[in-house]
This record gives structure tokens, sequence and C-alpha cells, in this order.
């Protein structure tokens, strides 16, 4: 076996053949391949992912200590750590933090990485646009939380009720920081949603019909259709709240004339299709793993599809379940309890369809598999105690109680964030070429479940014995103290987890030298990101591959005998692409993305603080999108409109620099 | 209690944990599932079945998940070939798409009626109207329905038990929520809107509330309680209450109404005292109201229900309907007096809450000794 | 297998062939784009609705409102779309002057329209309808402020089009980017119909 080059940096891809060439004037195109300058500049959708799911894995970490800090307060009655004021910024921002700047770039980082190359793409429909958002969100994350250093967090809750949230009874910039700072990262979600939505529509490789898409695929394209159409609602909210509370508008002033219940419908029809954009990465996910550790395929792909389909429908639907005490009436109330109840029934079919795939399978109880099997089990509690929800009147007692808070933690945290650990598991190999200890990995796992229900658990109690959500503290003689320790102690059983799975990445990195490749298939795996070498080459695939089926890599290693038995016809390795680099022409590196991105915070302090600061930021948007714009394409070799890549004998116009790649060396294998 | 138990059984399908709730408090004051009036019971008759099935499902799949796993495991000894490779079954997909919907419609269907039974209000039920601010509750009743308010109270919403109570829920400032579990569902109160609530209590009694809807710093401090008399009694309580404060004869508590009226009666009114008759508009608070204190020393609890007006004598951790009025919790009112902001979070500097007042301790003392003359 | 014709597949997508939907991604990005303004606009125009009417003070809709102008601007503004229209066909047809002709009418007229929308609101301002008087003006002026901001975004590159043409690099291959900044542009036309009809037309 050939000797294999590792990466020297620490998440670093190998150096790949990227395109440069020679400077045009001051927009020249950027030309480092390695180092920061490489991270800074990428257009490529694998980079842009893992920058996701680092950032996402830090800012766990911050609404980890937020979550911590809460628990340590409630932990016995009449507590003091926390004074009422620092609770509600804690409280907000960890709400904030754990849904915006957590699950969502989570789920971003797996739809970036994967999409392109489950569909057979190059890379996405639009790749500076991809590093915008990207950039956009980190910016928009920085900045929510440098409100803690000027003047004090969030302090109205993530659902941000009006009037409370107005200047008046919100009186900190924290509310202003909140508006602004979720409008800058609402930016990079609906820009990375037209993305990705074209990518998937456009960018599919031949014979790759929406019906032979991998189930991740088509829940990433639900998950981003929805995007588009959500963020626009909660945008108007914000500017709603912004100018209201910038500008003196009135939109929120009861005296008036204004209807608070505005903010509420407002938010949560932008509210309730979010969650669902937090769980449909993660089901598809699952919806991948759970065939490969089964060694069957997915049970009901037509179902899978569709019942995700249903859910983006009907997610539209149900927000006033989150207003049932809200005064909107009895009709109203009836009516959205009802379709709440029926938005159970596709998520039942998917619950379902995971237990079908693994009844008669041959599972191996991987790490991937742990956290798949626990969304499903995890995630069954919260969508049952959500039909509890959707009773109207049992909600009457049950919201803004604990009750809730179990419910929502369940669903996001056992099912969108088990899923995504999962993935992590599960596609670490194909993107750091190393494999991450399995022994470590069922620790965390189980770490991970025994804190998360000890934590969460006790909560339905506390919830049905009337504990209330958002209170710094309660009294003794409530009935609250026994479970409220138990949940404190889970939530520390939770970090440890945590900090086992960092712990987990950084020995399985050392230890990787030491141990063979994974190879591009290390799992027997069904989709075509398993066709190619790992790491990924920054290429992705050597030529456009041709779909003839559903889990079309699959079917070309097991195929039918005589008898109509599936038997392994060609070994992962055999039909895999090597790794060849010259008939790919990528996308050119730009620093515009990051440069734009940075006039939006501008823009921000400056509407808090100066508006001077605003006018830079203005410019900066103004002189970033001529940048961008006037900026040369791929290559200098290129007509002006420079999309032809080729001649018309239909080799590639500009070679890409020859550099000895990882995958060159290990494809002689 | 049998029925306690009975109930609580009824909640072990639900989650494993639920199953120690046997072996947890007792006590718990603002629990859910102890319905003590007839619109509680009729959320908990629905809710009881519901639970049941949800139980039932969760202990189905959770068992199904680990059978599944267990059955189908990789034997050591497998010799890697592939399980049968189902694809799918349109006759199952269809059964568990239509019966879980069958089953939902069911419940939906049952939901609706109990919306709709929950929103049937007797036409001549009393009212009251309930008004939330920051960070305390205030009741106003119109006994003889002249479009005027002739009982102005706060913290304690006095009812005659065994009869409906359609309440009128509203906020001078922001979202807050009318919450006591164990007569009803709760309501959000919000500002510039009315929304109707029925209550009923079928005994006399305390009942405990929380509001339950964020609104700022002391939405934890923010408490109120049902006071629940018989017939006889709350008639007696309404007579009472539309009659004026009287002229203290005691010599402190002359001076307590003296130091009353330079101090407190900028938000605070005293009817028949001669304080600010139209009180509302008048005090100096973003919300415009402060409680009215006419009747104070007639209520159970204080500063938002959250501090015992007179002494637990039993120690249930509740003033009881018996314990009003024997001995005054005067160190409560005392350090309520000297500084309100540090004994509940509020937002003084901004007319959100009661400030601190810098009185001495002559001053707090006469006020105490007038206070207690308010029955 | 290196099938020469078998290039890397972003690299043809963006010409518009080789597509799996066969729309280019510019174009099918502005579609995607547009759903997405249908709902910012949606929650602008249902914010204004439930809240015209509820102002405590200061002038209401029909205190302020001048139907007869509002229509003129209206019509310059449809007009503007018929322009747009006589724009994406000539250049489909390789009329290179034309096109510069009508892609310069569509940008005056969406101009004449923005200076009647200016004209408009320094006039209610001057009867008391400010942007903070009341609820009814908070909700109206951010309504018809977004269209006019989406409106003016539309003149830019209308007139981006227009120096692109004038030197020369908008030619009948580039057609489909006239088209696209032809779909921007009616749609918030169709938009200005909705608003016309319900803020204006509609008590």
């Amino acid at each position: 076996m050939a000797i294999v080059e590792r990466p020297s940096d620490v998440l670093a891809l190998p150096p790949g053949g990227l395109v440069t060439h020679s400077p045009l004037g001051v927009f020249a195109r950027p030309r480092a391949k390695t180092g920061w300058r490489a991270w800074v500049s990428t257009v490529d959708h694998k980079r842009i992912g893992i920058m996701y799911g680092v950032s996402a894995l830090f800012f766990l970490v911050i609404g980890g200590v937020e979550a911590l800090l809460i628990r340590a307060q409630l932990a016995a009655p009449d507590q003091k750590l926390l004074s009422a004021d620092l609770y509600n910024q804690v409280f907000t921002m960890h709400g904030i933090t754990m849904i915006f700047l957590v699950v969502m770039p989570m789920g971003a980082a797996f739809m970036n990485y994967m999409i392109p190359l489950q569909i057979g793409a190059r890379d996405v429909a639009f790749p500076r646009l991809n590093a915008l958002s990207f950039w956009t969100f980190l910016v928009g994350g920085i900045f929510l939380n440098s409100s803690w250093f000027l003047g004090g967090g969030a302090d109205g809750g993530w659902f941000a009720y009006a009037p409370q949230t107005g200047v008046i009874f919100s009186p900190s910039h924290g509310m202003d920081f909140y508006a602004i700072g979720l409008q800058i990262t609402g930016i990079a979600s609906l820009v990375g949603g037209v993305n990705l939505v074209v990518t998937v529509l456009n960018l599919r490789a031949p014979g790759m019909t929406l019906m032979r898409m991998p189930v991740f695929t088509w829940m990433s394209l639900v998950t981003q259709v929805l995007l588009v159409f959500a963020m626009p609602v909660i945008s108007v909210a914000l500017f709603l709240l912004t100018f209201d509370r910038l500008f003196d508008a009135n939109f929120f002033n009861v005296a008036q004339g204004a209807d608070p219940l505005l903010w509420e419908h407002l938010f949560w029809i932008f509210g309730h299709p979010e969650v669902y954009i937090l769980i449909l990465p993660a089901f598809g996910i699952v919806s991948e793993i759970i065939p490969v550790f089964s060694r069957k395929p997915i049970f009901g792909y037509p179902f899978m599809v569709f019942s995700g389909i249903a859910i983006g429908f009907m997610g539209w639907g149900v927000w006033a379940h989150h207003m049932f005490a809200s005064g909107l009436g009895p009709i109203s109330v009836a009516a959205f309890s009802v379709s709440t109840m029926f938005i159970a029934v596709p998520t039942g079919v998917k619950i379902l369809n995971w237990m079908a795939t693994l009844w008669g399978g041959k599972i191996t109880f991987s790490t991937p598999l742990l956290f798949s099997v626990g969304l499903v089990a995890m995630f069954t509690i919260g969508g049952l105690s959500g039909v509890t929800h959707a009773v109207a009147p049992a909600d009457t007692q049950q919201t803004d109680t604990y009750y809730i808070v179990a419910h929502f933690h369940y669903v996001i945290f056992g099912g969108a964030l088990f899923g995504f650990l999962g993935g992590f598991y599960f596609w670490w190999p194909k993107v750091f070429g190393y494999v991450l200890n399995d022994k470590l990995g069922k620790v965390h796992f189980w770490l991970t479940l025994v804190g998360f229900n000890l934590t969460f658990g006790p909560m339905h109690i506390l919830g049905l014995q009337g504990m209330s959500r958002r209170i710094p503290t309660y009294r003794d003689g409530y009935g609250f103290n026994l479970w409220n320790a138990v949940a404190t102690v889970g939530a520390f059983v939770i970090a440890l987890s945590v900090l086992v799975f960092f712990v987990n990445i950084v020995r399985s990195k050392r230890q990787a030298p030491s141990l063979p490749p994974p190879g591009p298939d290390p799992w027997d795996a069904r989709s075509l990101e398993w066709s190619i070498p790992s790491p990924t080459p920054d290429h992705n695939f050597d030529d456009d591959p041709v779909v003839t089926q559903l889990d079309d890599f699959w079917h070309r290693k097991y195929g039918e005998d005589e008898q109509g038995r599936m038997v392994p016809i060609a070994t992962a390795e055999e039909i895999a692409m090597p790794g060849d680099p010259s008939r790919s022409h990528l996308p050119a590196p730009s620093y515009w993305p990051i440069v734009l991105s940075l006039a939006f915070p501008l823009i921000g302090y400056g509407l808090i603080f100066n508006l001077a600061i605003a006018a830079v930021g203005g410019a900066v948007l103004l002189g970033g999108m001529v940048g961008w714009a006037l900026e040369p394409p791929d290559d200098e070799d290129l007509p002006p409109h420079g999309h032809d890549d080729h001649d018309d004998d239909g080799t590639a116009a500009a070679e890409p620099e020859a550099v000895a790649t990882q995958e060159e060396v290990t494809a002689g294998d | 209690m049998a029925g306690r138990t009975y109930r609580r059984w009824r909640l072990a399908p639900l989650a494993p944990l639920v199953l120690a709730l046997a072996a947890c408090a007792d006590k718990a004051p603002l629990d859910t599932l102890e319905p003590q009036g007839p619109e509680a019971q009729t959320i908990d008759k629905l809710v009881d079945p519901v639970f049941a099935i949800a139980g039932v499902v969760f202990v189905l799949v959770q068992l199904g998940v680990l059978a599944v796993a267990w059955k189908y495991r990789k034997r050591k000894d497998d010799d890697d070939s592939l399980p049968p490779q189902i694809h799918g079954s349109i006759k199952l997909e269809l059964g568990w798409t239509i019966l879980p919907a069958l089953l939902l419609a069911g419940v939906g269907g049952a939901s609706v009626l109990t919306i709709l039974d929950l929103d049937d209000r007797p036409a001549g039920a009393q009212e009251v109207t309930v008004i939330g601010q920051q960070w305390w509750w205030e009741y106003r009743y119109d006994v003889d329905g002249d479009g005027e308010d002739d009982i102005v109270t706060a913290n304690d919403l006095v009812i005659p038990a065994g009869e409906p109570i359609t309440l009128s829920i509203t906020s001078r400032d922001v979202i807050h929520s009318f919450w006591i579990p164990a007569l009803n569902g709760k309501r959000d109160a919000v500002p510039g809107r009315e929304h109707p609530l029925l209550i009923q209590a079928d005994e006399p009694g305390v009942y405990r509330g929380q509001c339950t809807e964020f609104c700022g710093l002391s939405h934890g401090f923010m408490g109120m309680r049902v006071v629940a008399l018989a017939p006889a009694d709350y008639d007696e309580w309404e007579a009472n209450q539309q009659e004026g404060a009287a002229v203290p004869d005691d010599e402190l508590a002359a001076a307590g109404m003296e130091q009353f009226r330079t101090t407190c009666s900028q938000c605070h009114l005293v009817q028949g005292e001669g304080g600010n008759e139209d009180l509302f508009e008048g005090a100096a608070l973003v919300s415009g109201a402060a409680p009215n204190l006419t009747h104070f020393a007639s209520r159970g609890v204080f500063a938002g229900a959250i501090f015992d007006l007179w002494v637990d004598q039993d120690g249930n951790g509740e003033v009881d309907l018996a314990e009003r009025g024997e001995q005054l919790n005067v160190s409560a009112l005392e350090a309520w007096l000297r500084n309100p902001p540090a004994e509940k979070p509020m937002y003084p500097q901004g007319s959100r809450g009661m400030p601190n007042l810098n009185l001495t301790d002559e001053q707090i003392d006469a006020l105490v000794a007038y206070l207690e003359t308010l029955e | 297998m290196t099938d020469t014709a078998a290039h890397a597949p972003a690299a043809t997508a963006d010409h518009g062939h080789a597509t799996a939907t066969g729309i280019s991604n510019t174009k099918l990005a502005m579609w995607v784009y547009l759903g997405s303004d249908c709902l910012l606009f949606g929650s602008l125009i249902s914010t204004y609705l439930l809240l015209r009417h509820r102002s405590t003070l200061g002038p209401g809709p029909k205190d302020v409102f001048d139907i007869p102008f509002t229509s003129v601007s209206s019509f310059v503004l449809l007009m503007s779309s018929l322009t747009m229209a006589l724009a994406v066909a000539s250049i489909t047809r390789g009329d290179l002057q034309r096109n510069r002709a009508w892609l310069a009418t569509t940008a005056m007229l969406g101009g004449v329209f923005i200076g009647g929308q200016v004209y408009e609101f320094t006039t209610f301002y001057r009867e008391g309808l400010g942007y903070t008087t009341n609820i009814f003006g908070s909700a109206f002026y951010t309504l018809t402020g977004f269209h006019g901001i989406h409106v003016s975004v539309g003149i830019v590159m209308l007139m981006s089009l227009l120096v692109m043409s004038i030197r020369g690099s908008l030619g009948p291959e580039r057609a489909e980017a006239v088209e696209i900044v032809g779909l921007y542009w009616h749609f918030v036309d169709i938009v200005w119909i909705i608003i016309f009809t319900v803020v204006y037309l509609i008590p």
C-alpha cells in the first residue's frame, strides 16, 4: 500500500487542484490553497460545510454553558445564583443560540457538504453565495453574542412577545441585538435556501430523477423550501419590532391601537415551519444510516418522501397551536387543534417505516446506528407529548409550563441533535479520511442518552405539577424540588457527554495514522458520496456519475444471482472513482463573500449606537456587491461572459495545476 | 386518596419516571391533575384517556424498538449474506396512515366538543374583571351592574364557592396569563383585548395561581390566589368591601394614616379616606395602577401574592381562610416597606414596580399599624 | 470512463443547458427568490390590513388618499411592465438598439413611479400623516416603502443592463439576463397592483 499523506492542519482537507491564474488588477481572485486564507476565501461547499459544523459546535458550547447556568440556578428552591435580570438574559440567549446558532447551522453543515455529493454534482449552484451564507451566519451569531459585552443579552425570550420587547419594557439594547442579529442570520438562511433549492432541482447527475434521490437530499429539499418561505415572515416581524424600537413606529403600541397578537401570529407562522426546518434534515440523516446498518433498503421510500413533503405542507396550517391560551376564540382553537393532530400522521409514518427498516435486517450497533435508533425512540416521546398538546383544552393547562419544555427538548435534542450526532459518526470518514473511534462513540451515546433523559424526562412531571416556564426560581413547598435537582444532575451528564465527543475527535485524529484508511466506503453504504475517495477529493466526482436507479451505487456492488438473491458482484474499491481531477474545473475562490458579510454587523451596530457606523456598513455593502459583480470569472482564458470552460472540441480549456493529491497516490492501490 | 392514586396510575405509561411520582412531594398547589372545579374537571376528563392512549403508544414503540433491535441484531457467527431486501408494503403504509388518522380524528372530535363546551358560559354568571400588570393582579367587581366597579381589590380573587364566575381578563401593559390550575386552564391577559374565562370552585378554600406568560423581571414573582368563600361568608365579604376605610383610633395607626397620605397615596388608593378618588389614571407608573389598599388586611397575601400577610400557623404553606386576620406577618411586611426592589425584582427607575421610599423604622411601624386596620 | 462530452455538471448547468429542470440556475433562483418575496409582501399586506383602521388619532386612509393621482402612477408602473416585455422581445430577436431604448424607458417609467410616491408621501406628511403619527401611518409607509425599495433595486438592475448593453456586452446570447430582470420587474408590478387594490381602492 502506498504511503499516504495526512493533512497537517487539524481539520484541513488535503491540498487540491484549485484553479489559480495571474491577477487582473485589484480584483484578482485569491490563490491560496491551504492555510487560513484558503478557508476565508473558499467557495467549496465541503469547506463551507465543515465551517458550519465547527461554528455550530462552538455555539453548542456557549448555549450549553447557558443551559448549565439555568440548571444550576434551578437546582434548588429560592436560589440567587443569577439575578432575575441575568436569568432572563440567559434563558433567552440559550434558546436563540440553540435554535439559530446550533441546530440550524448544524443542519446546514450536513446539507452543504452532502447534497452535492448525493446528487453527483461538483458544487452547489452558486458557490460564492454559499460562502456568503456561511460568513453572514457567523457574523450574525457573533453580533448576537456581542450583546453580552455591550449592555446585556437579549432578555425577552426567544419568542420575543410584544409589547414586552418594546423599548419601555425592555430598555436595554439586548432586544435590538436580537432583532437585528436574527435579520442577519435570516439573510444567510434565505440565500442558502435559494441556493440549495436550485442545486437540488438543477444539478442532479444524469439519470437521477427526483424519486431516485436519497431520502436525506429529499428532506433537505423540503427544509430549504420551508426556509425560503418562512424566513420572510419573521423578517417582517423583526422589521416591525426594530422600527418600533429604533424609529418610534406604532406597530405594537397598544395605546395607538395595536393588537399584540399580530406579533404572535407573524412569529408563529414562521415559528412552526421553523421546527420542521430543525427536524427534517435529521430525519433524512437517520433515513440514510438505518438502512446501511440494517443492510436493507429504507422501508417505503416513496412514503418517506411523501410524508416529508406532507409535513412541509401541513406545517403551515398549525401555527396557532402555540396560541391556544392567547384568546383566539373557540373556532380558531378548534380548527388548529384538529390540524395539529393530523400532522402527527406523516410523522408517525416515518417512525414506523424506520422500525420496519430495522425489522428483518442484520443490525450492526455502530455509533451512528445507536444515535439513529435513539432518535426514533426519543422523538416518539416528544411527538406523543406533542399530541397531548394538540388537545387544546389540555394545552391550556400545559402551555408555558415545563411540560412544554420537556416536549420540545425531546424533539429538538432527542430528535435533531441525536440525528446530527449520528451523522457526524457516519460521515466523518468521508469528510476527514479517518473514522471516529466507535468504542468511545458508544460511551458518548450512552452518556448522552442517560443525561438527556435524566434532564428532560422529569420536566414532564414538573410541568404537570404546575411549574411555569421562564421563572428564575421557585418556592419550597410546590413539589418542584426533587425533579429539578434530578434535571440539574442530568444536565451535567450531558455536558460530560459533549466533552467525551470532543475528546473522541481529538483522539481519533491522533490515532488515525496508525490505522488503515477507511477507503471510499467503510460502511458498505448505498448513496453516491461513498463512490468517491475518502476524504472527498476537492473536485468530488471525476466524471458525472450516471444513475439508473435509487441507491445506484449499492446496486453496482450487489446484484441478483440465479436464484434471485442479492449477492456481492463488485467491491466499493473496484467501482469507486479513483480521484482524478483532470476532467474537472472548480469554481474559483473569492474574498467578496466574507467582505460583504461584514457589512451587516456594521449596519447593525450603526443602527444601535451611531449611524456613522451604519453608513460605513452601507458603503461596504455597496462596494462588496460591486466587487463581487466585477470580479473576474474562474479563468482568464475565458470569453468575457465567463461561462465557457471548454473549447468546441470538448476538452477542458484550463488545466488545473497538477498537484500530487492524496487521491492520486492512493488510486494506485 | 383513591382518586389521586388512580390518576397517577394512568400517568405511569407516559414515562417510567412518572412511577416515581408516588415517592415525591404530596403537596403541589399548582398541580394540573387535581381539578377542584367543573371546568378543570372537564379538561381532566378529556386528558386522562389521551394520556392513556399516548402511554400505550409510548410503551408499544419503545418496546418495539428494543425488540426489533434485539431480534435482528447481527449475530457473531453471521455469514455476511444480505437479509431479504424488502422495499415496502403498500398495505402496511395505508394501514399505519389510516389507523392513526382515525384515532386522531376521534381525539380531535372529542377535543372540539370539549373546546366548545368550555366556551359555553352561563348567561347570568357573576362577572369579575381581572387585570394583569407588572407584577400583580387586580380584580374589579361591578356588583350592582351599573357599569361602575364597586369593588377593586388585588392578589386574592374572592369568589363564592360552588358558583360559576365569568372572568374578563385583560392587561394594562404587557401580555400576562391568568392561571389557577385547580380550576381551569390559563388565559392570556393581553393589553387592548378582553378574554373571557369561566371558573368555579367546588368547595371553599384557597387555590393558587401563577402568571404564565413571560412578563419581565418579576414574571416568576407574580402569583395570585382564588379565595372561595361559602355563600354567606361571601355576601359578608362583598358588603364589607364596598365600605370605605375608617379613621383608626390607635395613635400609631393614625400616624400611619398620615404617612400613607404623604407617601403612598400617590399610587395606592384607600377609599373613604380622601385619597385620590380617580386612582387608576393617577398612579405614576407605566401601567397607571397600583393595588387598591382599602381592604388590604382582608387579604391573605401581598406583593403579587408572593408574601404571606398573615402567619401560616399550621405550617401547610398557605394562609388559609381561617388564618387571615389572626397573626400579622410583621417581618415580611416591614421588609417590603423598607426596600421593595430588594424583596422582588422590579424596575422603579422606569416606573414599573414599587420604589424604595427610604422610610425610617418609625414610619414603617406606623404604616404597618395603619395597614393592619384596613380590614 | 471519460467521455469528453461529460463535463463537470455545474459548469454546463450555468449555461441553461444540462440542468435537470431545463431552466438555468439563475432563472430558477429568481423564481425561488420571488416565491420568498410573496411571503414578505403577504406579511406586510396582512399587517397593513389588520392595522389600517385601528388608529386612535391622526388622519386615516380616507383623509389622505388621492385615488386619481395614485391611479395615474399605477398606470405608469403598469406601462413599464409593457416596455419591459418589449425589451425582452427586442433582445431575443437581436435588436440591440431597441433593447436599449426599452430598457431605458422602463427604468424611466419606474423612476416616474418612484417620483410619484415621493410626491405622494411628502403631501401626506404635510397633511399630518407621519411615520410615527399613528398606527396607520407606520403600517402604510412601511408597506409602500418596502415596495418602493424593490422598485428602486429594479431600476438599478435595469440601469446595469443598460450600461452593459452600451458597452457591447449584452448581446442576444445573454437575452436571459434581461428576461430574469423582467421576471423581477413584473413581480414588483403585480405586487403593486395588489397593494393599490387592497390599500387604496378597497376601503
